[in-house]
């Protein structure tokens, strides 16, 4: 596939439109690394880390023949994959994110990047893990490099809804007590919260040494309020609604936003958390060169 | 005041008023709904802007609602008239204009006529007519009439018949000549009727009529009063007027001499020494002066000898002020004529009663000249032919029967003169009770007698009837009374007096005309000495003289009354009348045997010549006149005054009435009251302020 062909894979609308989650992921990346000079995959070594049984489909060259002489069962040699990183990519999932104007809804485009995410990672021998919060964690699949955990992870991503209310401040507090071990943490989220709450939830991360970067996604509408004519707003989380006049607020909601992601940035700037504001319609290019520039700092 | 509106259809477009309210409902209806991810900076801002907001569009929405009312109001032509006109459009008009064509409308004020006013004035009323209206035009002259027979709805036809109104020299008489014009207008079918009065608002000019008061229009159902408009033009007051000019024969002079007195009054504000001059025959025959204080009238006595023969013209000059016309007083001086007296004596009265001695002294020879008398009984008064006689004498009747008392009193009201001998038939009671009243004079105390006598006197410094009988303070001639009655004079004339008594000669003017004379003792031997003095004959012929009008004031005619003199029947065919100013119209013949000649309604001031167009003298110069009369301006026409405020109150109180000052222009205070004031510009302007105001509000705030 030329190039060209696949530097349209970095539309999200293109993107939506393909199959499946793996496809999506993989043609993201690779319409991205298609982009580069070079690879950003690096070879590591591996050591064996567990059998498990046969299934079909799974590589016979990784079938451990000395087991099945003692058993007369096929098993599968898992390798543990020498990792630089161990990488948490943390979903929003509240009903918030089911919001979209522009094709593609800020969980689709936020599951596509994280399963893009999550690919090159696996790609670069990183482990990656996965969280879907709403107002509680959801799921937690805890970082591998595995071979398996691309297709875990994604399965988790395809079965994503936005629900209930957001509550991104307890969950990484939550979150960062749970985690043992350094890591990076690639939160995907509107941030539609308290600033304070949010702040001081990734600032939990960096006291205890994470890396943070923030993926800001918001709907073009979101941020430009362009809309015609009165209208009743209604809350997808919590239902509430407002009749009011849009051409009349949009310069003061307009403002607002601004102020708040200003607000944003210069506390992530402040405590070393990159922070990456986004619209679902943005390409994934934007959104991967952050994290591809805060992995190579990382060494 | 009320508010009404000329294009009242368009009213109900204000319903339309309610359309932004409308659309705003339908409108927050169709409000889409729109799920939005989060209303947290919504929720922020409402508390800044969005309350700011709903204050914002409740504010357009009343503005836009006013604004479509504001341009419904303009298109319906609100106006505030003086009549709630109820809800009609533009109404054609119909306008009744009374003009002031009277003699004191000739004055001239800052040398120009104030008719010329007057009728600049009554230009710019035709000026506001329009097609379908309708003008009315009435002189306020006395008799009031009308300058155009009919309505007319051609301003030419109105401007016509203003151009040929001129002022003469009549009276004037606003409430009829109102009454009239109301008259016209409750025969009109326009909706809107006005009546404009144009004058200078005389106040005499406002009385007479339905009690000093013009008459209300008769209101038909639902149609309404019209709006009457006092126009005033105003000019100096300042006036002098002459009048009332009296000519008595002079007695105990030479034939033919009179005194003649004319009455001048001030009516300016200010002092004046007036020179008065006396003109007969047109000849300059006497000048004299009277100073007078404001509002004052005065005399002016002339003495002059005439040809009694003949007729003789006069007038009483007074120098030039505004008002001309009633500084020349015209009068006329008859011939001496035949006086028919008439003596009424009791029924079977002795010869040698008061009647005969009565009889005697007036026409001793016989001759009946100057005096021809003829004697009735009382019972037979009825029957005598009215007119007939110059005076009556009832001569110690004691009562009358009715018919006699109302033939008396008819002869009064004619003018005639009555005088009465009271004597030993004189039923006191019926004199006190009945016929003192209606004669004006005293009635009686007691009756008085005196052995001695009591002597005859002469009243105060003497009467002019006793001129040249008085010989410092006694008569010539003694006369001596016996016995008579003691009177209380009621505002009579006393001639003769009883010292310590009372009056024994009295003359006196009823209310109804006339004059009366009264003898307070009978014509008796055993009374009085009096048939026997020098006395009786002079007095007898002087005051039945008096009586008889030869010292009635003349020239009593005015502008618009109808002159009627006495002649000859069967010596004047043709009668005709020459006019003061040369023209000779014909006159009509009186009916009845005396004969007469009437000139009906006198339109001129000066001398009328009454002739027979049948006869003419050997010289062929026309027909010499055979009487005589003299017309002048109506004596209240000289007083200027223009009635006040409260005199119109009182005058039109039921009307709506409203005054326009000289100086305010018609066009203006007419509409204003006609239409009222409108109020679309009002509306159109606000209605253009909100529209900039809600573009202002609705202005896109980004």
């Amino acid at each position: 596939m030329p190039e060209e062909s696949y530097r349209r894979f970095l539309d999200p609308t293109v993107v939506s439109k393909l199959a499946t989650m793996e496809v999506r992921a993989r043609l993201v990346v690779e319409g991205f690394v298609t982009g580069l000079h070079r690879s950003p995959f690096k070879g590591f070594s591996v050591e064996f880390a567990e059998h498990r049984q046969y299934m079909p489909g799974d590589p016979l060259k990784h079938i451990d023949w000395k087991v099945y002489g003692k058993t007369d069962r096929f098993y599968i040699k898992e390798y543990e994959e020498e990792t630089n990183l161990r990488g948490y990519v943390l979903l929003d999932a509240s009903a918030s994110m089911g919001y979209g104007t522009t094709g593609v809804t800020k969980i689709e485009y936020a599951k596509h990047l994280a399963a893009a995410l999550i690919y090159m990672m696996l790609k670069q021998q990183d482990s990656a893990g996965l969280l879907v919060f709403d107002e509680v964690i959801r799921e937690f699949v805890p970082p591998r490099s595995t071979p398996r955990q691309l297709h875990l992870l994604l399965s988790e991503l395809d079965e994503a809804k936005p629900t209930a209310e957001t509550s991104i401040g307890g969950v990484l507090h939550e979150l960062a007590r749970r985690m043992r071990r350094r890591g990076l943490v690639m939160v995907i989220s509107d941030l539609l919260e308290d600033p304070d709450t949010v702040i001081s939830g990734l600032r939990h991360f960096r006291h205890l040494k994470h890396e943070v970067i923030v993926f800001h996604v918001l709907d073009p509408k979101e941020a430009a309020f362009r809309f015609d004519g009165d209208a009743t707003f209604r809350d997808m989380e919590t239902g509430e609604t407002m009749t009011t006049e849009p051409l009349s607020i949009r310069g003061d909601y307009v403002g607002a936003v601004e102020e708040w992601m200003t607000r944003l940035r210069r506390e992530c700037a402040e405590s070393r958390i990159d922070y990456v504001p986004i619209q679902t319609s943005t390409p994934y290019d934007r959104a991967l060169f952050s994290y591809l520039e805060k992995r190579k700092r990382l060494g | 005041m009320g508010l009404t509106f000329l294009n009242s259809t368009f009213l109900f477009a204000a319903l339309a008023a309610l359309l932004p309210l409308i659309i705003h409902m339908l409108s927050r209806r169709r409000v889409k709904t729109v799920d939005f991810s989060s209303l947290l900076f919504l929720k922020e801002l409402e508390r800044r802007k969005v309350r700011r907001i709903r204050i914002r569009q409740i504010l357009l929405l009343v503005i836009r609602s006013l604004i479509i009312l504001c341009a419904v109001l303009a298109l319906a032509r609100p106006t505030l008239s003086g009549l709630g006109s109820g809800f009609t459009s533009r109404a054609r008009t119909s306008v009744a204009i009374v003009l002031d064509t009277s003699a004191s409308m000739a004055r001239r004020s800052e040398d120009e006529p104030l008719f010329d006013r007057a009728r600049e004035r009554a230009e710019e009323i035709a000026q506001l007519l329009g097609d379908g209206d309708e003008a009315f035009l009435v002189s306020a002259g006395r008799p009031a009439g009308e300058l155009l027979p009919t309505g007319t709805f051609s301003v030419d036809v109105l401007r016509d018949a203003l151009g040929a109104a001129a002022p003469d020299g009549s009276g004037t008489d606003y409430a009829t000549a109102v009454d009239r014009a109301l008259a016209f207008l409750g025969e009109s079918r326009n909706l809107n009727r006005e009546l404009y009065v144009v004058g200078d608002m005389q106040r005499s000019g406002w009385a007479d009529a339905h009690d000093g008061r013009p008459a209300a229009v008769v209101a038909e159902p639902g149609s309404e009063s019209p709006r009457i408009f006092l126009l005033p033009v105003e000019s100096v007051l300042g006036n002098r007027s002459a009048g009332g000019v009296s000519v008595e024969r002079k007695y105990g002079g030479a034939s033919g001499a009179l005194t003649i007195t004319a009455a001048i009054t001030n009516h300016s504000i200010v002092s004046a020494d007036i020179p008065v001059r006396l003109v007969v025959d047109d000849v300059h025959v006497g000048q004299s002066g009277v100073s007078l204080e404001p509002g004052a009238t005065g005399t002016a006595s002339f003495s002059t000898v005439v040809d009694e023969s003949g007729w003789h013209t006069g007038r009483v000059e007074l120098p030039q002020d505004a008002l001309d016309t009633d500084n020349v007083h015209h009068f006329v001086i008859p011939p001496s004529q035949r006086i028919d007296v008439l003596v009424v004596s009791a029924q079977g009265a002795p010869a040698d009663r008061d009647a005969y001695y009565i009889k005697r002294a007036l026409d001793p020879g016989g001759t009946r000249d100057p005096y021809a008398c003829a004697e009735v009984p009382a019972t037979a008064l009825t029957y005598q032919e009215q007119g007939r006689f110059d005076v009556v004498v009832l001569a110690d009747v004691g009562r009358l029967d009715s018919g006699a008392e109302l033939w008396m009193l008819e002869h009064l009201s004619r003018g005639g003169g009555v005088a009465v001998v009271l004597g030993r038939l004189t039923d006191i009671r019926y004199w006190n009770e009945l016929l003192a009243a209606e004669l004006g004079s005293g009635v009686i105390v007691e009756p008085v007698e005196r052995r001695n006598g009591l002597r005859v006197a002469p009243a105060g410094v003497g009467h002019p009837l006793l001129a040249g009988l008085v010989f410092g303070e006694r008569l010539i001639d003694d006369a001596t009374v016996t016995r008579a009655f003691r009177a209380a004079p009621a505002g009579a004339e006393t001639v003769l007096e009883l010292p310590g008594i009372g009056p024994l000669l009295t003359l006196s003017r009823p209310d109804r005309g006339g004059r009366v004379a009264v003898l307070y003792t009978g014509l008796d031997g055993a009374w009085n000495d009096l048939p026997k003095s020098g006395l009786l004959v002079p007095i007898l012929h002087r005051t039945t003289a008096g009586l008889a009008g030869a010292g009635r004031a003349t020239a009593d005619a005015e502008v618009g009354d109808d002159l009627i003199v006495p002649y000859d029947a069967a010596s004047v065919n043709a009668p005709e009348v020459e006019l003061p100013d040369g023209r000779t119209v014909g006159a009509e013949r009186l009916p009845g045997t005396a004969g007469g000649a009437v000139l009906r309604r006198a339109g001129q001031v000066g001398i009328y010549r009454f002739r027979d167009a049948g006869a003419a003298d050997a010289g062929g110069a026309g027909a010499r006149p055979h009487a005589l009369a003299a017309v002048n301006m109506p004596a209240d026409e000289s007083d200027l005054t223009p009635a006040a405020n409260g005199d119109f109150e009182t005058l039109l109180g039921e009307h709506d009435w409203t005054i326009v000052a000289a100086d305010t222009p018609l066009a203006d205070a007419i509409l204003v009251a006609r239409h009222g004031r409108e109020l679309w510009r009002l509306f159109v302007y606000a209605a253009l302020g909100l529209v900039a105001l809600e573009m202002w509000i609705a202005r896109p705030r980004y």
